[in-house]
């Protein structure tokens, strides 16, 4: 085996060197094109949605709200954050594993096309109105056959995606014997075994329960189940974007601001704890739902706060490194070292904004998994405003910030000073929009207005009147986000195709001098999974083997639009 | 020390009536989670043990086969319907149940584990996968209520949970077997 070490170790330094092979480039630029338009199709569907809410705009009865919620939620929430994750984790594999094997290249194009053709059997019932079931698509709500089949072709591009990724590192392991994967890989890796583990569950739900019923095969559908099942899948989905955005914080970003990388060790001990334990949290999204007992709820209270405690080390060991990094470059003072950070990089600043939204989206998390508290807030529009600081913030900001630097490496041109400029100017005005939105939105759902519903006065009802105010400033949030919208698709695909040739680096930080060898153990994926099934075995057990053998009589299909 | 008072802190921590009350209310959180956890505080407090006494577990416990056959035999042991029933209602039981598990289940397999051969590491692992898959079988199918304690409905339950826990070992088998780590490390 040693001469196969020797060419891919010299294939390894060739890619850094020489950056990625075009075809590597044209696979990353390809997801990263479709993230993008996806954002700009959801922003605007974003801003029809704030400006109805707000009462200033009425939509067409060709175009109906729901219809419109459908298609911003699936555009965003699957389409952006998922060609995203990929894009970005496929550019990570080929830079920090010598360049991508030519069958895993292959197994990216046929899984980019399976999405794509599935994506396009969803949208066309959601244009004609035939699915307006809201992203989440629960029963006894029935789409038409071809919205679910869209869902199975995008659920089996995922998979060849992830089995790619798979293959890729299973390869480089084989020539590089007894070492640790390169930390990028090792974060791609969780996220590919989870969204396998993740999309397990809503294929089970589709294909077994959902289409046979909506093709009329069988009479009803358990209620219930179906619902357990999806967010076995869309908890661990945006978990998945989260921790894609976690590992630009933990790898990135240190590189960016000239620093080192945290332990390497206790960084890998936030990505094995999340693989294993993240797809059980899936049940604080069924808090207020019946048919789970209180003792079952309850032991999944710990589960989700289990999680939250790697979220919180990672907001320790990012402060710890910012403040060591400013003060290596003469930072003082208990907290005048921040001065010393690169604000005006906007490669920095996106990313940075994204983890301090973290902290009160955190907070926030932590209150909607509480029962008691859950109660006032489930299903109100403070759940909204909780998921755009998550996803809108945390994530997607983080995404923008690598954008800056990610698709010059891959389009081999630069990051000119007017276009960070741009940038910087986009992250504020971005910042602003869904800082504004997303506070009137915990608010006035604290107040209880419901979420998913359509501009109403609710008869002119005196308290109902009282929402208005924080409705019109969800559509001034609404309206900045979508210039800042305009702008970062705007810069994405100048840096794509207009802005000067030259080299950009992909920023990879390096370990701390002097750091301690992480030890091999990490590396046992194959534990990994296996504990990750015991305990999403032991977490579903009980209360499934309940909902089918005590279920109610099944629904009949609902066309409820 | 540490990891004697994590152990010790676990087994208190489940001792704890109220605790002890919620755990063993359902019947698969009470086989698959409480006493699990017991043996895995023994498995912690054995660290002290076999620090402090390493000639008793060198003279008595050689090859690991004794340790893992007095855990096997703990184990099948509170496998039963019954004895779970009476450890809810004769207190001596409870108590035995709390003994047992950690000390001569937990302690045992710790120091077994590392001087058993891959063979009867492997062996173990498939002989308690079968066992699952039976009493899995077992519990599934049988219309009869098996305790005093439990509904059928817990007991069913508690079948697909042995179900599922020897689908996760099969898997570890195969893993096991087909990957072969002198490839990669
Ligand atoms: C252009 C910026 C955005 C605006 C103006 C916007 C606005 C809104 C509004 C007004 C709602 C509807 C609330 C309701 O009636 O229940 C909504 C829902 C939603 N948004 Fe956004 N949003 C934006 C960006 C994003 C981003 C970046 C994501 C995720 C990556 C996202 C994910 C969602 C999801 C998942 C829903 C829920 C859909 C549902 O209830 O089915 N949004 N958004
Ligand atoms: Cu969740």
């Amino acid at each position: 085996m040693q001469p196969a070490l020797k060419t891919t170790s010299i294939k390894q330094k060739t890619t850094q060197v020489l950056g990625i092979s075009l075809e590597d480039a044209r696979i990353s630029k390809s997801y990263l094109s479709v993230a993008f338009i996806a954002l700009l199709l959801g922003g605007l569907l974003g801003l029809l949605q704030g400006l109805n809410r707000a009462g200033v705009l009425q939509l067409p009865p060709w175009l109906n709200y729901y219809q419109v919620l459908t298609a911003h939620g699936i555009l965003l929430v699957v389409v952006l954050s998922a060609f995203f994750t990929i894009g970005y984790f496929y550019a990570g594999l080929s830079h920090t594993l010598g360049g991508l094997l030519p069958k895993v290249r292959k197994m990216a194009w046929i899984g980019f096309w399976m999405k794509i053709f599935g994506f396009v059997l969803v949208v066309i019932p959601i244009l004609r109105n035939e699915a307006s079931v809201m992203y989440t698509f629960y029963p006894p709500m029935a789409a038409s056959p071809m919205f679910y089949f869209g869902l199975v072709f995008i659920v089996l591009g995922v998979w060849m995606l992830s089995f790619g990724a798979f293959t890729q590192v299973a390869n480089w392991r084989r020539n590089h014997k007894g070492e640790h994967l390169p930390i990028l890989a090792f974060f791609a890796t969780g996220v590919f075994v989870l969204l396998v583990g993740a999309t397990a569950f809503v294929a089970v739900e589709v294909i077994f329960m959902i289409i046979p019923w909506t093709l009329g095969w069988v009479d009803g559908i358990n209620v219930l189940l179906a619902r357990t099942l999806f967010w076995a899948f869309g908890h661990t989905a945006v978990n998945i974007w989260y921790l894609t955005a976690v590992s630009a914080w933990y790898v990135v970003v240190p590189k960016i601001i000239g620093g080192t990388r945290w332990n390497d060790l206790l960084t890998r001990m936030v990505v094995i704890p999340l693989v294993i334990m993240n797809i059980t949290g899936g049940f604080h999204h069924q808090i207020i739902d019946p048919g789970i007992s209180e003792s079952i709820k309850y032991m999944h209270v710990f589960m989700s706060l289990a999680i939250g405690f790697p979220s919180l080390m990672t907001a320790y060991a990012m402060f710890r490194v910012f403040e060591r990094t400013a003060r290596a470059k003469g930072g003082k003072g208990l907290v005048g070292w921040y001065k010393k950070m690169p604000w005006g990089d906007v490669r920095f600043l996106a990313p940075f904004i994204a983890m301090v939204a973290f902290i009160p989206a955190g907070a926030g998390g932590i209150v909607q998994s509480t029962n008691q508290l859950d109660q006032v807030v489930h299903n109100t529009m403070w759940v909204v405003g909780h998921f755009h600081l998550t996803l809108g913030m945390s994530v997607v900001m983080t995404f923008f910030g690598i954008s800056y630097w990610l698709v010059p490496y891959l389009s081999k041109r630069v990051l000119t000073p007017a276009m960070n400029r741009l940038g910087v100017i986009q992250t504020v005005i971005w910042t602003i929009g869904m800082v504004i939105m997303a506070i009137s939105m915990h608010i006035v759902g604290l107040f209880g207005s419901p979420r998913r519903t359509s501009f109403t006065t609710y008869g002119d009802f005196a308290e109902k009147l009282g929402w208005n105010p924080y409705m019109a400033l969800v559509g001034i949030g609404a309206t900045l986000l979508l210039l800042a919208v305009i702008l970062q698709v705007y810069a994405v695909f100048n840096l794509m195709f207009f802005a000067p040739k030259g080299t950009t680096e992909f920023p990879i930080a390096e370990e701390e001098a002097g750091a301690e060898k992480t030890p091999y153990w990490t590396e046992r994926w194959g534990i990994w999974v296996v504990l990750m099934l015991l305990v999403v075995s032991m977490a579903y057990v009980l209360p499934i083997v309940d909902m089918i053998l005590n279920a109610p009589p099944g629904s009949p299909p609902f066309k409820t639009w | 020390m540490n990891q004697f008072l994590f152990g010790l802190v676990l087994l208190i921590g489940l001792m704890l009536p109220p605790v002890a009350r919620l755990m063993e209310s359902v019947m698969i959180i009470h086989m698959h989670m409480q006493m699990p956890m017991l043996v895995i505080a023994g498995f912690f407090m054995a660290h002290l043990f076999l620090q402090r006494y390493p000639q008793f577990f060198n003279k008595y416990n050689q090859n690991g086969v004794p340790g893992i056959l007095l855990f096997t035999i703990i184990m099948a042991y509170w496998l039963l319907p019954r004895t779970m029933d009476e450890a809810l209602t004769i207190e001596t039981v409870e108590i035995f149940k709390f003994v047992s598990l950690p000390f001569l289940a937990g302690v045992p397999l710790r120091d077994s584990w590392r001087r058993l051969s891959k063979t009867w590491k492997n062996n173990v692992i498939t002989l308690f996968t079968v066992v699952f898959l039976g009493m899995g079988w077992l519990y599934i199918q049988s219309n009869d209520q098996l305790c005093n304690n439990y509904l059928v409905i817990d007991q069913v339950i508690l079948g697909w949970g042995f179900i599922t826990m020897a689908i996760c070992m099969v898997i570890y088998l195969i893993y096991i077997f087909a990957v072969d780590p002198s490839q990669y490390e």
